[in-house]
């Protein structure tokens, strides 16, 4: 939801000695992003998919850290973190499920797949297994229709899926997540230009 | 009028099997680049003119005229020109960008680079949402090619003086952003709060200068018109609605799938010639351009899709982006309204009263008749509220609150008796007539479900 309303005056704030955006982030992000804008601001979508990226989550001590390093007041970090979706402020599970439940994949059955990952994992909508494997989510439409009903594991789509094809899949899944990738990417990423 | 050879999918097999990605070799062996080089010869006043005279419509769901759009930035240029790709595509029932980004990247930056020169652009962002981690990474890696190839950088379209810059801007889950100026917002790393217009992008967009903001399939419409020419163009679609268009095909058909046909087929022909004809029963409604257009009934076969019959005599708010989404007999109608009004329940950005509060007590309204509470008030407190939001009614920003009011008023009045049956006059309880509005689901937030 792209509007949350949340107590956080009286939050605790963990913190850890060293920091989450490291000098190595900094650098990358100074050279691939910062020619790209004609403002350093404009840099924080791609910073916090950074930390996410390395993290899996956003703490609140990297927000702290970006609002420094991309001279803005932490609030404003925080003010656009939450805004979006995509950024977990807090921890998830090394393999993130995520079921499209907006109308196509609903009446192509959905919920079929959903309620069955419910059973499976023994977790409710939004929770993670206790071993932090899998995060179960439903979000709004992922924009592959035509192939409903679709999943997200990660960073990658699976189209026209079907209960045994979701076991299937979860029972393929490698042990680590940084093993898991896009099967169709063939060529090699790089940095960017 | 005729539709004779594919032009926006040239390059993609309709045999799913054979589907190919082009990159830069595979795209100018097949005839790639060659608009934008005739276009480098080409005054920005004749592009636009070529643009403007192909009738060429937006393709991103308001079917604005793009010629006319790209006329709107200023001639005389005292700073940076900026062009935003709409690639943040989250309609429910839309999925061609992402088929041509899958497929045939190059085609969009051919036109990028084509805008780019008709209106001056430094700097070119690819706006595409986070979700598309596949179409992203492809992306990228076409731009990087086009680097190489002498496209894009500091050494000029293929060494002319004219410059360009091209990024690829990862979005991060919100719908919104899809709006333009929610979209220049979250380029310039705020929240996606779409902006209150004037001024507009074409005066001051991203980052306070002049941008244009195009979709992903209205910029790939661009080089096939440069290369052929507007009366070319012109020979397919109806004359208000000129050009080919990317029909996405999902729910109970069965061949789902995106088709490119031209403007102005009809709904039966989409549903029977190109998907391959219903699935599990009679027809019973389609959302004709994603869930914020509407749904047209069972009696509206006979449909013409393009901008203007779906709006007129179709009785929705306009053909949007042409993602259909095809509900046979069995579907219950409520709960696809309940599906549609969460999702803009969901989305809504927070940022006007009316609609997020009006998107959530609508779905709440829906969740009651759901759990077999529903009464008559339920349907005309549906009715008021969908009058009351949206920009027709001036009461919001920008235009996802008609969204939710078009899916709200055409669903209800449509299928009128389906919702009427679940919502008796009076209902006793043991506790006598009930009174008041009794909220039988959960607060909001805690369970969107």
């Amino acid at each position: 939801m792209a509007w949350i309303t949340e107590n956080r005056r009286t939050a605790t704030v963990e913190r850890r000695s060293e920091p989450y955006l490291t000098e190595e982030i900094k650098a990358g992000l100074t050279a691939k992003y910062f020619p790209r804008y004609p403002n350093k601001r404009a840099v924080l979508l791609p910073a916090l998919h950074e930390i996410q990226h390395a993290y899996n989550w956003i703490p609140v001590q990297a927000m702290e850290e970006i609002a420094a390093f991309l001279e803005m007041s932490p609030a404003e970090v925080l003010d656009t973190a939450t805004f979006y979706e995509e950024y977990w402020l807090r921890p998830k599970g090394q393999y993130l499920l995520q079921v499209c439940r907006s109308l196509s994949c609903e009446i192509c059955d959905s919920r079929k797949l959903t309620d069955h990952l419910i059973k499976k994992l023994k977790i409710e909508e939004g929770e993670s297994t206790a071993d932090g494997r899998f995060t179960l989510v439903e979000l709004e439409c992922l924009g592959a229709c035509g192939t409903a009903p679709v999943m997200l594991i990660n960073d990658v789509l699976h189209e026209n899926l079907t209960v045994e094809t979701v076991d299937e899949l979860i029972a393929k899944l490698p042990a680590s997540a940084n093993d898991y990738h896009d099967p169709a990417v063939t060529w090699d990423e790089g940095d960017g230009h | 009028m005729a539709f004779n050879e594919p032009v926006l999918t040239k390059r993609i097999d309709a045999d799913p099997g054979k589907r190919k990605l082009h990159f830069y070799d595979d795209y100018v062996a097949t005839g790639g680049y060659k608009s934008l080089r005739a276009a480098l010869d080409m005054t920005a006043a004749d592009i636009i003119k070529t643009v403007t005279d192909s009738g060429l419509r937006g393709r991103g769901g308001a079917g604005f005229s793009a010629g006319q759009k790209r006329s709107f930035i200023p001639r005389e240029k005292k700073g940076l020109h900026y062009l935003a790709v709409n690639a943040d595509e989250s309609e429910p029932g839309t999925f061609k960008d992402r088929y041509l980004m899958d497929y045939d990247p190059h085609s969009l930056l051919e036109g990028v680079a084509i805008t780019a020169l008709a209106t001056q652009v430094d700097v070119a962002y690819i706006f595409i949402r986070g979700e598309f981690h596949h179409e992203i990474k492809v992306t990228e890696q076409a731009v990087k090619e086009a680097y190489q190839k002498g496209i894009f950088g500091q050494g000029g379209i293929f060494g002319s003086k004219h410059k360009l810059e091209c990024y690829v801007h990862m979005g991060a889950g919100a719908y919104i952003c899809g709006e333009e100026t929610g979209l220049l917002e979250a380029l310039e790393g705020k929240r996606g709060w779409p902006r209150n217009k004037p001024p507009f992008p074409a005066i001051a967009g991203a980052f306070g200068r002049p941008t244009v903001i195009n979709n992903v399939e209205t910029l790939c419409c661009v080089p096939p018109i440069i290369e052929r020419g507007p009366a070319w163009f012109k020979t397919m679609g109806t004359p208000s609605s000129p050009g080919p268009k990317l029909f996405g095909m999902s729910g109970h058909v069965n061949k789902p799938g995106v088709y490119e046909d031209e403007l102005g087929i009809t709904l039966d022909y989409a549903i029977n010639k190109l998907s391959g004809g219903m699935k599990g029963g009679k027809h019973k409604g389609t959302i004709c351009g994603g869930i914020s257009m509407g749904v047209l009934g069972p009696e509206q076969l006979d449909i013409k899709l393009d901008f203007d019959d779906v709006r007129f005599r179709g009785g929705c708010l306009g053909l949007g982006t042409a993602g259909m989404i095809v509900m046979n007999e069995h579907t219950d109608m409520i709960r696809a309204l309940r599906n549609c009004v969460r999702f803009y329940a969901h989305e809504s950005c927070g940022q006007c009263t009316p609609c997020r509060e009006g998107s959530a007590w609508m779905k709440k309204i829906l969740d009651r008749i759901l759990a077999g509470e529903g009464r008559a008030r339920d349907l005309d407190m549906l009715l008021e509220l969908e009058k009351s939001q949206g920009i027709m009614p001036g009461t919001t920003i920008c235009g996802l609150a008609d969204g939710t009011a078009w899916a709200t008023r055409t669903f209800v009045n449509k299928y009128y008796e389906e919702f009427a049956a679940k919502c008796p006059e009076e209902r006793p309880t043991q506790m006598g007539i009930k009174r008041g509005i009794r909220n039988v689901t959960t607060p909001m937030g805690s369970n969107t479900r």
